[in-house]
């Protein structure tokens, strides 16, 4: 209960604090610009759900021209890019304990010292604050490689980027057109191939890690593309293939859900972002799916996509409307969670009723029951389960745990006590008991008429009873 | 006839008996103003405050009662307790002693005197002990007389092992079931003696009373048939038994089924057969006599006995029969410990790990009893010499009490009234003699004409009030000159025992008499002194305060168990669920008033096995399980700055052996001892014990307090080795002033779904070992 309470006082305060800004920005527009800019504020108003601060920290050496299709994409979506080098001290990341910046984009690969607001451990505190990250890596090593192994990812040794003869190309093989998944949740459709270069990353078993992009199947991992020379490649087939980075179980971007609800998208390769990969015509001529896919991975990063939350969720008694402190076994009782998704077009939360295969579990200790929770026709949003209460007394726990590659997570914790029946709710007559109540209402008749017997019979020896009584 | 010392003697009979009861009136007053006053010493040495464990489950219980009434209070289920199996509150508890205070609470607030609920329960077990005097003393009386009675009375009052505990404060079952005890055995000897169905009643609702307060009623259920049983196996079957056990038996054992806790077990469980099978006995017995009465034909008399010990020996092998089917409850485990003192070492070390129920230590019986455990087998020998159908019990009672507070130290509280009993018999038949002033005459006298109360005739009441009598000393006291010669001969061969025709013995002389009396009042003041030292010094400490003397000898108060709960209260969310051993449930539902895990009501052994592997385990393997069970807080008692023994090392190895009952396969005691079979907390113990999570959430940074120095736990005198244990899963959240009571919260699990070792090695800038992919496909060989 507390869990999902505490969560939607924290967006509505958020969101309060958005309409805020939002009003405040609107009463400096002069009136004359008012209606030009009406058209942008609903565009500029923030199409991430967490805001639309965005810190870049860029290499000394890439200059934001490098990628101006991709941040100019994003400052149309209505973010707020600020830019900086690694080693600049300002604008810090977090200050005072307090994330400065509502996304923050790592694309400096190549720094291998950066200011001290920026260290693996601050990354990941800033994760758990619920800032996202977007962070390029190369095939040198930085602080960042030692990050990514708490990710669950397995970066190659150092200077071994993804290398793949095929398919035949003019490009050096390590610029690899790869073949995008048309099924990914994250990815808006099918795209076409994107050019791709940089490492790829194998991957520890993790659930929430989203593979985005993953490495084509003839790809592999190499510190030489010549035949030669390609020690890692050399050492991995003398174990006969173990330890090498190949093939198309490696990811080159991938995505990562935390439990708290922050997400991180790691990128093999900061190219894949250029403008050059961008314009660089695919084998078959065609315009590279990069700029899309970019965007793609920018809005569900940003948590823009994929975005749910649990409104609120009540349980009633059947035939009541307001929930109860407790509930009595073998009570029928329903269940109703309430579900929104963001929409970054309206940036509204809007009820959702698409989600599939939600379940509910009644728990104590163990779940005593583990059903589908489907929504409910008609209502939008809305998902309910009518069921009866396990015959066993205990705390129990309305439990939604739903969790897809892709979609933040929906958990819903409401702690209910059920109790036995109360001493006047069990059935006061039961028919297995008739011979007791057959007994003692046949003694008690039989003890009244035996007094009366008594009473009233035995006239004739008066004496005999007073001697008695004065006994 | 000669007197030692002349009394008055124009003195009407009726002044003589009013000032004689004006006087046990005060008497008892007095009586029980000071067994009042000496249970006070808590109070006033510390504060009004509920003490112990047990006691604070009872104080919860009773503001819940006070606060929305009786049938919330019957319907009352806690989901804060037994976390997350909740207790149905109503149906597991005595709810006597709630309610008992539940009637004061409201009476006084009728009457407009607003006392706070908690001065109630902390006051109720001084005020029933004044009650419980009071039912001794009538108790006493059927035994021998009235001055027996004020002398039991006093014992009764101050004796330390009934103080134990009932001092103030001391909110628990026991406070009120003594005097239950006490008052239901008056009314069963009162309904034995007179053969009335009125008493047997009055002993049945009072039985209900006492089967309402105390789990320990299954002595009453117990003795009561016992002694009809003995006095039919004495032939001294009567009306009188039939009519006092038939009316007890049917209306007590129908009320206390009406206890939710007890419910069907008279007629189910094997503790209550003794009681059923003694009233078909008697039934049995009745209806013999009944038909022999009417029969006079010996052959068929022949042929009656016969039957009924067929009767007898069927119904015993039903009974039997019954419990092979499983229709009766075998014997429970505490019962079983009653009779091997391993049994529960064995099979149940939930029973075994309690102090309590350890087998009494000899000192023990001199430090609660004093001088009475000397004068008791003294009682019982005089109880020989009458031997009326009270006695009889009174001798049973001695037996049977003695055995099982041999058995258990929690159980001598039973066996305190009986010696009080027995004491104030022997004692004031001593005195009696001595202070009786007819001195035997030389000449022999033959007549043995006093009736039956002679014993009670000749002594009277003179250790009250020099002359005064009794009841029936009013007759002999005024008119001593004509000779209550039989008082005198029944007197004396109740010290020494004469032999008719020899020359007779006596006492004759002032100076004898002196020696003996003062002897006798030194003793009775060296046991109101012993009484009083060891109240206030061993039995008034609350133990959720502790206290120690400053080196200027002033108190010293450790308050470190409050200042920790209230910690938790203030700190905190309400739903926040603290796991601890079970000993402090009740004191974290009582004070922090959060949701725990186990607590003092110990009626599921899975779920405090539970506990004790968390505690047990490393700490991955209790992540899990804390987790699974919602746990936040998880708090442990450490004694090891402060020398307190009590505390949860010391206490470890019950966890381990309780976890090692239900997961023998996963925890073993062996391995928490040193290769060398010693249990040790410092650098040479074992590595399991150095990775419990019990060892590491009392020794954390426990080595930094003393700032480089050799660290040492005072209470195993070990020294603990300079870097101490590190903690992964938990974070310290509390530790009190004198780390008595330290609190850690369980972190969360790792946002990045590492586990929290890697996730705090990360923390702290420790490099991770660089990794391979997995393979997934094996080499063909």
């Amino acid at each position: 209960m507390s869990t999902w309470s505490v969560a939607r006082w924290l967006q509505l305060i958020q969101h309060w604090q958005l309409r805020k800004r939002c009003l405040h920005s609107s009463a400096m527009v002069s009136p004359w610009r008012f209606l030009s800019f009406l058209g942008f504020a609903a565009a500029a108003l923030a199409k991430s759900s967490t805001g639309n601060s965005v810190l870049v920290v860029l290499d000394p050496g890439s200059s934001r021209d490098n990628f101006s299709r991709f941040f100019d994409g994003l400052e149309a979506r209505g973010y707020e890019l600020t830019f900086r080098t690694p080693k600049d001290a300002h604008p810090a990341v977090i200050e005072h304990d307090h994330p400065e910046y509502s996304h923050v984009i790592l694309f400096a690969p190549e720094s291998k010292t950066y200011s001290s607001d920026i260290t693996p451990q601050s990354l990941v505190t800033l994760l758990s604050k619920n800032t996202n990250l977007l962070i390029a890596v190369s095939p040198k090593a930085t602080p960042l490689t030692s990050l990514a192994a708490e990710f669950s990812l397995i970066l190659p040794p150092p200077g071994t980027p993804l290398v793949s003869h095929f398919p035949e190309r003019d490009t050096p093989a390590t610029v690899i057109p790869v073949d995008v998944s048309p099924s990914n949740p994250v990815l808006s459709g099918s795209l076409p191939p994107v050019w791709f270069s940089g490492v790829p990353f194998a991957f520890n078993s993790n659930p929430h890690i989203v593979p985005i992009l993953n490495a084509p199947p003839q790809s592999f991992a190499a510190d030489s593309d010549a035949d030669s020379g390609a020690d890692a490649v050399v050492e991995a087939a003398d174990k006969g293939g173990e330890g090498l980075w190949a093939g198309s179980s490696l990811g080159l971007v991938a995505g990562f859900q935390t439990l708290g609800g922050g997400r991180a998208t790691w990128v093999g390769g900061v190219d894949l972002f250029s403008d050059e990969y961008a314009q660089k015509p695919t084998l078959d001529g065609n315009k590279p799916g990069n700029e899309q896919f970019a965007a793609d991975v920018a809005a569900w990063t940003f948590q823009e996509t994929g975005v749910l939350r649990v409104d609120g969720s009540t349980h009633h008694h059947v035939n009541e409307t307001t929930p109860r402190d407790r509930y009595t076994i073998n009570d029928r009782v329903t269940y109703t969670l309430r579900v929104s998704k963001y929409n970054p077009t309206s940036a509204e939360w809007e009820p959702y009723s698409g989600i599939d295969g939600m379940q509910l579990e009644f728990t104590m200790l163990d779940p005593h029951i583990r059903t589908a929770l489907q929504p409910t026709p008609g209502v939008p949003g809305e998902y309910s389960l009518t069921f009866r209460v396990p015959d066993r007394h205990g705390v129990f726990k309305f439990n939604v745990d739903y969790k897809r590659k892709g979609w933040s997570y929906l958990q819903s914790t409401t702690v209910v006590p059920v109790v036995p029946p109360r001493h006047d709710e069990y059935p006061r007559f039961l028919s297995p008991a008739w011979p007791y109540y057959a007994g003692a209402i046949s003694t008690s008749a039989a003890f009244l008429a035996f007094c009366a017997l008594w009473l009233a019979g035995d006239s004739a020896e008066p004496k005999k009873s007073k001697s008695t009584k004065s006994d | 006839m000669p007197l030692a010392y002349s009394l008055p003697t124009d003195l009407s009979p009726a002044t003589v008996v009013n000032a004689s009861s004006l006087l046990r009136i005060v008497a008892l007053a007095l009586i029980s103003g000071a067994a009042i006053a000496s249970r006070l010493f808590a109070v006033i040495n510390f504060e009004s405050v509920i003490h112990e464990f047990d006691p604070w489950f009872n104080y919860r219980a009773t503001r819940v009662l006070a606060s929305e009434g009786f049938y919330e209070f019957w319907n009352w289920f806690d989901p804060t307790a037994w976390y997350p199996l909740g207790r149905v509150v109503g149906g597991t508890i005595y709810p006597g002693l709630m309610a008992t205070s539940g009637v004061i609470y409201s009476i006084l607030h009728g009457l407009n005197l607003p006392v706070d609920i908690r001065n109630i329960c902390v006051m109720l077990a001084p005020g029933f002990s004044a009650l419980t005097a009071w039912s001794t003393y009538m108790f006493t009386k059927e035994m021998k007389d009235e001055s027996a009675g004020l002398l039991a009375a006093a014992f009764i009052g101050i004796v330390p092992g009934y103080i134990s505990r009932s001092v103030a404060g001391s909110y628990d079952n026991e406070a009120i079931a003594i005097f239950l005890l006490m008052f239901t055995f008056f009314l069963w000897i009162k309904a034995l003696k007179t053969g009335s169905a009125f008493f047997g009643t009055l002993a049945a609702l009072f039985y209900f009373y006492m089967v309402a307060a105390w789990g320990g009623y299954a002595f009453i259920t117990n003795m009561i048939p016992l002694h009809a049983f003995t006095l039919i196996l004495m032939g001294r079957f009567s009306s009188r038994l039939y009519v006092a056990y038939s009316s007890w038996y049917a209306i007590g054992t129908l009320a206390s089924m009406q206890v939710p806790f007890v419910g069907f077990q008279p007629v189910r469980t094997s503790e209550h057969m003794a009681a059923l099978g003694v009233f078909g006995l008697l039934q049995i017995i009745a209806f013999a006599e009944l038909v022999r009465a009417h029969v006079s034909s010996k052959q068929f008399q022949r042929l009656l006995y016969a039957s009924v010990i067929g009767m007898g020996i069927l119904g015993g092998l039903a009974i039997v029969g019954l419990t092979y089917k499983g229709w009766i409850a075998p014997w429970t485990g505490r019962f079983y410990s009653l009779w091997d003192t391993g049994y529960a070492k064995k099979y149940i070390p939930i029973i075994a790990s309690v102090s309590e129920h350890q087998p009494t230590a000899w000192p023990s019986f001199f430090m609660d009893l004093q001088l009475l455990i000397f004068v008791f087998p003294a009682g019982v020998i005089l109880c020989f010499r009458e031997l009326r159908d009270e006695h009889v019990f009174v001798i049973i009672y001695a037996v049977v009490a003695s055995y099982f507070a041999g058995v258990m130290v929690r159980l001598m509280l039973t066996l305190t009234p009986c010696v009080c009993v027995c004491a104030a018999v022997a004692f004031s038949s001593v005195l009696d003699t001595y202070i009786n002033p007819v001195e035997p005459d030389a000449v022999e006298e033959e007549a043995e004409t006093a009736g039956d109360g002679a014993v009670s005739a000749s002594s009277t009441a003179v250790s009250t009030s020099s002359g005064s009598a009794t009841k029936k000393g009013k007759k002999a006291a005024p008119a001593a000159q004509p000779g209550p010669l039989g008082g005198l001969v029944s007197t004396v061969s109740a010290v020494v025992s004469t032999k008719k025709g020899e020359k007779s013995r006596g006492i004759f002389g002032g100076d004898t008499r002196l020696a003996v009396l003062l002897n006798a009042l030194g003793m009775l003041l060296f046991f109101v002194l012993h009484c009083t030292y060891v109240t206030s010094s061993a039995y008034s400490s609350p133990s959720v305060v502790l206290a120690s003397t400053n080196p200027d000898g002033s108190q010293h108060i450790i308050d470190d168990f409050r200042e920790a709960y209230y910690w938790l209260r203030q700190n905190t969310p309400e739903t926040a669920v603290v796991m601890s051993w079970w000993d402090y449930g009740y004191q974290i539902a009582g004070m922090a008033d959060r949701p725990t895990l186990v607590d003092n009501n110990t009626w599921n052994n899975t779920h405090i096995a539970t506990v004790g592997k968390a505690m047990s385990s490393s700490e991955e393997v209790a992540y899990p399980i804390l987790r699974k069970h919602d746990v936040d807080y998880v708090l442990v008692i450490f004694g090891g700055l402060l020398g307190y023994s009590g505390d949860d090392i010391n206490k470890f190895l019950w966890m381990v052996r309780i976890a090692q009952g239900v997961w023998p396969d996963e925890i073993q005691e062996p391995n928490y001892f040193t290769a060398k079979g010693e249990y040790k907390v410092d650098d040479g113990a074992s590595n399991t014990m150095k990775n419990s999570l019990m060892y590491k959430m009392s020794y954390y940074r426990f080595a930094e307090l003393f700032g480089g120095n050799q660290a040492v736990d005072r209470v195993r005198g070990q020294q603990m080795p300079k870097i101490g244990p590190t903690l992964d899963y938990l974070d310290e959240a509390f530790t009190s002033e004198n780390w008595i009571v330290r609190i850690y919260q369980v972190k969360k699990e790792d946002p990045l779904g590492r586990d929290l070792r890697t996730a705090n090695a990360f923390e702290q800038g420790k490099r991770r070992k660089r990794s391979k992919p997995v393979a997934r496909r094996r080499a063909i060989v």
